[in-house]
């Protein structure tokens, strides 16, 4: 008899061990949710303009006559340096610098 | 212009010289008239014979478009060879900087005229090709230029 009750209540105690071990393995756990990464600032686009603008910017804001005055000058330098080239062609007279302020 | 001869004339005899330019009709412009647009027909080829001509290109310079100088033509050179080469439009536009004159050829008068003196139409050709062989190699060598330079621009 004695027996029998201790088989019963080791039985019960198994049981509820056992419960408990179910309970705790099907209890949604309170995860630390992943925070969400903080959203990044969108990349700036990288455009033939936009990466030109930042190397052509050289210049002094001046008016627009006197802008077209030193493109023509420019024009006019250029022309020259490539005249140059075909009467002497060699690669020394296709990369002589001018001095147009475009390219200084 | 050599020895008073237009690009154009060059290794023709003075009356074959002159024989074509009396084909032509003189056209006077001030300053700041207008030649000839961009896309416009180009029916004739001039010979400046005084002044100047200025050849430009629309550029979109601080977000508008402005014409921007190309070339400059001087008395004995040629402008507007569009107008023997198809489809026969102005690839530039052309005006005038100062007080001007030009001989205007017409297309249809030198193909007459050529059919008539082959020597001449012959002549013609090859200073004309002569001419666009020059523009051609010029713009490539400051194309290049410019184009090292970009080249330098990004990848420095």
């Amino acid at each position: 008899m004695e027996m029998l009750l201790m088989g019963i209540c080791m039985s019960i105690f198994g049981f509820g061990i056992a419960c408990a071990a179910f309970g705790s393995a099907v209890k949604p756990r309170a995860l630390a949710e992943p925070k969400p990464e903080p959203l990044k600032a969108p990349a700036p686009a990288r455009f033939f303009t936009s990466e030109i603008t930042g190397t052509t910017v050289l210049l002094p804001r001046v008016p627009i006559e006197a802008l077209l005055l030193q493109i023509e000058n420019h024009v006019r330098l250029e022309q020259a340096a490539a005249e140059s080239f075909l009467a002497l062609p060699s690669s020394a007279q296709l990369h002589s610098r001018t001095v147009s302020p475009f390219v200084n | 212009m050599t020895n008073g001869t237009p690009d154009l004339l060059q290794g023709l005899t003075q009356a074959d010289v002159d024989q074509t330019l009396a084909l032509g009709t003189a056209i006077s412009l001030k300053g700041g008239d207008e030649l000839f647009r961009l896309g416009d027909k180009a029916d004739c080829l001039y010979v400046v014979s005084r002044g100047r001509v200025n050849l430009t290109l629309p550029m979109h310079v601080r977000g508008n478009e402005q014409d921007v100088l190309v070339e400059e033509r001087v008395p004995g050179q040629t402008v507007g060879w569009s107008a023997l080469t198809p489809p026969y439009r102005f690839t530039l536009r052309a005006t005038a900087p100062l007080a001007t004159e030009v001989i205007a050829l017409s297309r249809t008068a030198l193909r007459d005229h050529f059919l008539l003196h082959p020597e001449v139409g012959c002549a013609v050709s090859l200073n004309l090709a002569a001419v666009i062989g020059q523009r051609l190699q010029l713009f490539q060598a400051m194309w290049l230029r410019e184009m090292e330079r970009m080249v330098e621009l990004r990848c420095a």
